[in-house]
């Protein structure tokens, strides 16, 4: 029956051997590409490389919260801060293994985020927006200021782990953490808990009317957030090999929305390259312009790093107006492409369409089940339905049960 | 044998509007029950304080016996109580299949890290989720529109989706609200078989909104009336058909010659 079923479903497109080869290919010189890119590059391109990594670790922590679950963010330096300094700390100050202090980096960002999200429950929109601003803002006064855990001004030594102070080695460690969260998100994404929060994003009373417990799943969305943001700070700690209070601004936490944004939210690959993109075109420019600076009228200086901010606003009016899916929008066709799909969705829509109206254009057809239209008799004994196999629903999938109500919670 | 639901005293305010005063009623095994009246009457808010979305501020729930007056919404879905949604309760960006399979949350064994982690239990059961959201649609002839992203499909269409995902709650009692809602008479008509053959396949007792008198008087085995946040009449639907007061609250007053 499941492969009846299966077949119902894609009648459609099928790719040929030949197809199913290309698409392998693509997706084997993808991963090739990526794995040998830090062997290929020169020391300071496996540096880009590693930074790129280390802002799709945190563009993948921004999408969690507010590409899942609808949250906006703006406190994010919170998070990857607070990861950054504890991480710098545990392994400069206590000698404690950076692979022990990562996953503490990273539940020190997920606390911070629990107790964001513990506001988030109670306000939401703009209301919302303030406050995880307020909140970042805070943190860098309060938290990031504590000159014995932050090292102040001058900022705080976070030693890589011997067997990655290379570059090109921490590239590759980077890398290895992405692709772990990449899983992660998937899995997320693919199971109970994404789509009780995706359900939770569009409507809170009907998730919770389809037995969702919207408080628990908000804030399980915050700290799985925060606990990426936690290690991403903390390898953003160590790539540098130091961290100081002023890389944890404001500007800052914006650029990851931005890059998240025009990414596109919810879509992983997007988000991906929207962050590699922001992450090595920072690095770019500041490696060309080497502080130099314009000299324009009226506004005086500018610094050419401030072009960074400048790009993310253009891109995201660009996103907003134009592309409102980010870039994820415009790498859907490849991705269904990859998946075994057509290029084209043309000739499929309407053969989707025709799928819709076959069923439905009868109107009443589809209000009924097919059976009751068939003219089945209804199973009478209501405990033993499925002893007779009554050929479309054997076993009601909505189990035919009692007593009930006892003992359930 | 307690009744599957029974509300008492309901009351609740918005500001200065009395949305609701002194509601009760009761659902008894297998019924269908109609809940009836004027735009603004209340109804949905009956609804969701029955469900625990708002808290009303007098009054008690029972549900099989059980005080759930105090319960979250959340946990009286998992008790059993499922509803559909006036304006839908879809994630229109979805397909069919997703939806009905987030509908399935409460009774999904494995824990939230669990599914991160993509443990073999976590997996095992999701194929479960999966056939068990395959059945539901076949149930109701929507198998074939599985893969179909619900906010393209016909409006008819997507309300026969929220249907399945209030069954996949997998319900005891059913509140439908306004099932019937932008149908023609005779879709309505055949809402009516539809609903009836859900409750003696699936066993389920089934309380609704419903504003097409044909359909209610067709199907209801009681009515309940509400005008103004009160209780206004109850009954059979052929009594309720002639209750002066009924007449009035949805025709406007009629006068003494015309009574």
């Amino acid at each position: 029956m499941a492969a009846a079923a299966e077949a119902l479903q894609r009648v459609e497109f099928r790719p040929s051997r030949s197809g199913w080869i290309a698409r392998a290919a693509v997706m084997a010189a993808i991963a090739l590409a990526i794995i040998a890119a830090p062997l290929l590059a020169d020391d300071v391109r496996d540096q880009w490389i590693g930074y790129a990594a280390v802002y799709m670790v945190i563009g993948l922590s921004v999408n969690v919260i507010t590409g899942h679950a609808g949250q906006i963010s703006l406190g994010h330096q919170a998070f990857v801060g607070i990861g950054a300094f504890t991480s710098a700390y545990l392994v400069a100050r206590s000698g404690i293994s950076f692979f022990i202090a990562l996953p503490v980096a990273g539940l020190t960002g997920a606390f911070m985020a629990l107790v964001l999200g513990l506001v988030a429950l109670r306000i939401r929109g703009l209301y919302l927006a303030l406050v995880t601003l307020a909140f970042g803002q805070m943190t860098e006064t309060t938290i990031f200021s504590i000159r014995g855990f932050t090292g102040g001004g001058a900022g705080a030594d976070a030693p890589r782990p011997s067997l990655f102070a290379g570059h090109q080695a921490f590239a590759y460690l980077c890398l290895m953490v992405v692709a772990v969260f990449l899983l992660v998100d998937w899995r997320f994404v693919k199971s109970k808990a994404g789509r009780a929060i995706v359900s939770i994003r569009n409507d809170e009373r009907v998730a919770a009317s389809l037995g969702i417990n919207v408080t628990a799943y908000k804030l399980f969305a915050f700290v799985l957030g925060g606990f990426i943001a936690g290690v991403g700070g903390s390898l953003f700690a160590h790539w540098n090999r130091s961290v100081a209070t002023g890389s944890f601004g404001l500007s800052t936490a914006l650029v990851w929305v931005l890059m998240t944004v025009v990414g596109g939210l919810g879509s992983r690959a997007g988000v991906l390259i929207g962050s590699a993109f922001f992450a090595v075109f920072q690095l770019v420019v500041g490696a060309l312009a080497k502080g130099a600076s314009f000299h324009w009228p009226i506004v005086g200086d500018v610094l050419v790093q401030t072009l960074s901010p400048l790009l993310g606003a253009l891109l995201l009016l660009l996103t907003l107006t134009l592309f409102p899916g980010g870039i994820g929008q415009q790498l859907l066709p490849v991705r269904r492409w990859l998946a075994g799909g057509p290029v084209s969705t043309r000739g499929h829509h309407r053969a989707g369409a025709a799928a819709t109206a076959a069923p439905g254009s009868e109107p009443g057809a589809t209000a009924k089940p097919p059976h009751a239209a068939a003219g089945v008799p209804v199973p009478a004994a209501r405990d033993e339905a499925p002893a007779e196999p009554a050929p479309t629903a054997g076993e009601p999938a909505v189990r035919v049960r009692r007593p009930r109500g006892g003992g359930r919670t | 044998m307690p009744p599957v639901l029974e509300v008492r005293d309901v009351s609740i305010r918005f500001g200065g509007l009395q949305a609701l005063e002194g509601v009760d009623l009761d659902v008894g095994e297998w019924e269908i029950v109609g809940l009836i009246g004027p735009n603004g009457a209340g109804k949905t808010t009956f609804y969701n304080c029955i469900t625990g979305i708002y808290p009303p501020d007098r009054g008690s729930v029972r549900y099989r016996g059980r005080d759930v007056s105090a319960l979250p919404t959340h946990r009286r879905t998992a008790l059993g109580m499922g509803r559909t949604w006036q304006n839908l309760g879809v994630v229109r960006t979805l397909s069919v299949l997703e939806n009905v399979k987030t509908a399935q949350h409460a009774h999904i064994s494995y824990g939230a890290l669990s599914g991160l982690a993509g443990s073999p239990a976590s997996l095992t059961e999701e194929r479960r989720v999966r056939r068990n959201a395959e059945e539901i649609l076949e149930f109701l002839g929507l198998l074939p529109l599985r893969g179909e992203i619900v906010g393209g499909l016909p409006y008819g269409t997507q309300k026969l989706c929220d249907l399945a995902m209030a069954l996949a709650t997998d319900p005891d009692i059913l509140l439908l609200d306004e099932p019937s809602s932008g149908m023609a008479p005779e879709e309505a008509h055949r809402l009516g078989e539809t609903l009836r053959f859900l409750r003696d396949s699936l066993d389920l007792t089934i309380l609704m909104i419903e504003h097409h008198v044909p359909l209610v008087v067709g199907l209801c085995d009681y009515v309940y009336v509400l005008n103004f946040g009160r209780l206004l009449a109850k009954g059979e639907p052929q009594e309720i058909q002639r209750h002066p007061d009924v007449v009035s609250a949805y025709l406007g007053e009629v006068d003494d010659a015309a009574s």
